[in-house]
């Protein structure tokens, strides 16, 4: 269990991590959502000790990263698959990390094998493409078989196949009761992955709840409508309480009324429809709505 | 926090243990060795550099045999037989590739980004740095005995044709060749103390060179004892005027023997202390 409390990082006078709580559970994914800019990765490196914060504690397994003796026992942790010296080989590099923790040599094997990196272990690690750095990091992540797991980013420049790999091994990671936290700047990965989340904007909490939970209340349910006689329908979907926006001729979006109740409207007043779609609030609107007011670095939005 | 869950937490069996095993330092050394020894460019660096001093050595020797028959008794006196093997310009050389490589030990892991890899495998970052300091100063003090020796073997072979040479058992050579084998382990952890302090790979190897070599070179001793009292605290200016010399001149504005052991062994010390003490502190 990883528990982060009234973490603070100040550089100067930009606020990188601002006041913030939150429990990593065991046995669980947890996502760890937020902008760029937003502090997931400064929150991670003072869990790990890495960064001293300014003010706040993070304590992994109830103790300060830094107070136990041996990381790799503790904590597998993958936070930028550059981490590495281009000029080490796979295996050497893996061979280095496992005699710090006193793992025995064929851990190396094991990981190097679970990642699907054996073939490429003597070659050097700058000739790797950024998928296969990210397994040579979740390689070295897993080498001490820690109870706790934090992955950065973990699928930036994985193939396809690759993406269902790891997803599929977080799942299993969490299965055997671990705590794994994985970041992310892309709603739409955590919506396969994970079971919770703790979503923060510009270094500050804004939500910490289930996927479920989270998605129920972000993006509000609206209905598309077509119809050739659009115009006619509009003064009985406002007279019955929802909010209906023109998207251009014969075409409506309307919120605060289900599909059935506008179809029931048309019908009983003999207009035509041309469609009727429902859409379910999605992840990746309610992220969108939630940290609209606190991405850091924004382009201009198209007019 | 939201306790309830979308899943419920299936059955935990922790198939890992949750022991907290001790790490041990040898661990550590070993894990730096491997390290060392897994870069190309190590042994690039090394290799190469032992083989130029090895030449060095011998092309002048061979110079100094060809000429000595024309040298007149003045000359010969005055000829020292130790110094074609190990010159000036060799010591430059075998100072900046040492404190480089020693350098590159710490530098290479903040530049890469490893170092983050590294203390969250040991959290206990004093540790790994005596670790390397450790690894840096055995490697550096083997490569350093074999510069020192070969080259001697190299020049004595060469200069014996003439029946100049000299033995290890000759005054002042002990001495000499220790000071010529100290400067790769003195100069490479005070690469690595510059190193923690700049963590900017081609910053570190200005400030090597800098300080280590030119500045050095650039001083002389001269009537105000307080600026050559200073000039002291530079190794490689004691290693030049003191060290070097199989007979030092005695002479106030000029470093003594003990003043330049003294001098060689503050420097590792502090350049080491440094590194532990910067690399603890500041955030990576």
């Amino acid at each position: 269990m990883i528990e982060v409390n009234g973490l603070t990082k100040r550089y100067g006078d930009v606020v990188a991590v601002n006041d913030l709580s939150f429990t990593v559970p065991d046995g669980l994914v947890t996502g760890f959502l937020g902008p760029n800019g937003a502090g997931k990765s400064t929150t991670m490196r003072m869990i790990l000790g890495l960064n001293r914060p300014t003010s706040g504690t993070a304590t992994v397994d109830g103790r300060p990263f830094t107070g136990w003796r041996s990381g790799l026992h503790h904590v597998g942790a993958l936070l930028d698959a550059g981490d590495v010296h281009p000029g080490r080989g796979a295996r050497a590099h893996l061979s280095a990390l496992a005699r710090t923790n006193g793992l025995p040599s064929r851990r190396v094997g094991e990981v190097l094998e679970e990642v699907g990196l054996t073939g490429a272990a003597r070659r050097r690690v700058g000739g790797f493409s950024l998928g296969m750095r990210q397994r040579l990091g979740i390689a070295a992540a897993l080498l001490g078989d820690p109870p706790v797991l934090l992955f950065d980013e973990p699928v930036n420049g994985l193939d396809p196949e690759g993406v269902r790999w790891v997803r599929g091994l977080f799942r299993s990671l969490a299965a055997e009761g671990r705590t794994v936290l994985v970041s992310s700047h892309l709603m739409s990965e955590m919506e396969h992955t994970a079971d919770r989340l703790v979503v923060v904007g510009r270094g500050e909490l804004i939500a910490e709840e289930t996927v479920a939970e989270f998605a129920a209340r972000g993006g509000r349910a609206r209905v598309t409508v077509r119809a050739p006689e659009a115009v006619r329908l509009v003064p009985f979907l406002t007279a019955a309480g929802a909010a209906v926006d023109a998207d251009g001729p014969g075409s409506l979006t309307v919120t605060g009324l289900p599909a059935a109740e506008v179809g029931e409207l048309a019908f009983r007043n003999h207009i035509v429809l041309h469609e009727l779609t429902a859409h379910r609030a999605s992840l990746e609107e309610a992220f969108m709505e939630l940290t609209a007011d606190r991405t850091q670095y924004r382009a201009e939005a198209a007019r | 926090m939201s306790t309830a869950v979308g899943r419920s937490a299936p059955p935990v069996t922790r198939r890992y243990s949750a022991a907290d095993p001790r790490v041990r330092f040898r661990d550590l050394v070993a894990a730096e060795w491997i390290k060392l020894r897994s870069l190309r460019s190590t042994w690039w660096v090394l290799g190469l550099g032992v083989l130029l001093l090895l030449l060095a050595a011998a092309q002048k020797s061979i110079g100094d045999y060809d000429v000595w028959p024309t040298f007149r008794a003045r000359e010969r006196a005055d000829f020292d037989p130790m110094s074609p093997a190990f010159s000036q310009m060799s010591a430059v050389l075998l100072v900046v590739g040492s404190g480089v490589v020693g350098a590159l030990t710490l530098v290479g892991e903040y530049a890469t980004g490893l170092v983050r890899t590294t203390f969250t495998a040991v959290p206990a970052r004093h540790r790994v740095v005596l670790a390397k300091i450790a690894v840096v100063t055995a490697v550096m003090l083997a490569v350093g005995a074999f510069v020192a020796l070969s080259t001697f073997a190299v020049s004595q072979a060469i200069l014996s044709g003439r029946g100049i040479a000299l033995s290890l058992d000759d005054p002042g050579v002990p001495r000499v060749l220790a000071a010529n084998a100290l400067l790769a382990p003195l100069a490479a952890l005070a690469g690595m103390g510059i190193g923690a302090l700049l963590r900017h790979t081609a910053g570190t190897v200005v400030a090597v060179i800098g300080l280590l070599v030119i500045l050095p070179m650039m001083v002389k001793p001269n009537v105000h004892q307080w600026a050559n009292d200073l000039y002291m605290c530079l190794p490689f200016y004691d290693w030049a005027l003191c060290l070097s010399q199989r007979h030092p001149r005695v002479n106030p504005a000029l470093p003594t023997v003990t003043v330049s052991w003294l001098v060689f062994a503050a420097w590792a010390v502090a350049s080491a202390a440094v590194a532990v003490a910067v690399v603890r502190r500041r955030d990576v």
